[in-house]
């Protein structure tokens, strides 16, 4: 039989991706996560005004807050359910590889708002939003949890990702992800260094840099994945 | 690199996420070698020869001119 003449059935192409499902379920965790800082900033620029009740004003404020949360979460709740009803085939491979994922998004999300809620609890009258976001100080327990974490869980986990959850081609998405974001880091880390000492642009942030690293790095695994 | 995974799926009337689960691969993956946007591994182009029982060289198709190896 010529290969040419074979008949096509494209019911893959009907069906949907879950490519779009995680992504939704990544972005609404980061949502969430921004929510938090959000409130972590309204709360510090409140300090700085006097403190005490909140108005009115901020009563809708945080209702506003709590809706956004509420709702971030609804998508992240439908979109995991329907990655669970979806009768694709799995391989154990990508049952594993979802899993992680999963846990890895709604882990970091709950770690993202209690450390932003900690934010909001503690902030001083003179913190700046951002700063406070990103390098408030946090309980010594729940520093030595969080160093634990990302620094003795963290590797066990990417181990298990990278050789029994991942299939060839997302390391390859993997990789092109890493090259990306280390030549933006290579380059843009030392930009900023560079106009921060002629006094043009605020001094360089580690953590922002790191996420923005970080984000680089699953913009990229994720378009090579699914695109 | 052009290939006629496609075409020999087709024929075993499977769906990308069954040809994964013959491959170990997910239907991503399987869908990006389709479309040439990913060219598989030796090891993995060999095991989907081995599953439709053909030459590689049947299967995919390097797009090679038929020049000499020299370039001329």
């Amino acid at each position: 039989m010529n290969l040419t003449e074979a008949p096509m059935t494209d019911s893959d192409d009907i069906a949907q991706s879950n490519g779009r499902r995680i992504m939704w379920i990544i972005i609404s965790t980061l949502g969430i996560v921004m929510v938090g800082g959000a409130i972590a900033g309204y709360m510090a620029e409140h300090n700085a005004q006097g403190g005490g009740p909140l108005g009115t004003a901020g009563i809708v404020t945080f209702s506003v807050f709590a809706a956004l949360i509420a709702g971030l979460g609804y998508v992240i709740w439908t979109n995991s359910r329907k990655l669970k009803a979806n009768s694709e085939p799995l391989t154990k491979r990508e049952k594993l590889n979802r899993n992680i994922l999963l846990g890895c998004g709604i882990g970091g999300g709950i770690v993202g708002l209690t450390i932003s809620l900690n934010s909001t609890l503690t902030a001083s009258s003179d913190a700046d939003a951002i700063d406070l976001f990103l390098n408030s100080s946090i309980p010594p327990l729940a520093a030595l949890l969080l160093a634990f974490f990302w620094g003795v869980i963290m590797p066990v986990i990417s181990w298990v990702w990278h050789k029994r959850a991942i299939d060839e081609q997302e390391a390859s998405a993997y990789r092109d992800g890493a090259f990306y974001a280390g030549y933006a880091y290579l380059m843009g880390a030392p930009s900023w260094w560079f106009l921060w000492r002629g006094g043009l642009v605020p001094e360089p942030n580690g953590v922002a840099i790191f996420i923005l690293f970080a984000i680089i790095w699953a913009a990229v695994w994720y378009w090579k994945k699914y695109h | 690199m052009k290939n006629q995974l496609k075409i020999l799926r087709a024929m075993r009337d499977w769906s990308q996420a069954e040809l994964g689960q013959h491959l170990d691969v997910s239907r991503q993956a399987v869908n990006a070698i389709e479309t040439g946007k990913y060219d598989p591994s030796l090891p993995l182009a060999f095991k989907i020869a081995r599953l439709f029982g053909r030459p590689i060289e049947e299967i995919f198709d390097d797009e090679f001119d038929g020049g000499t190896d020299d370039g001329q």
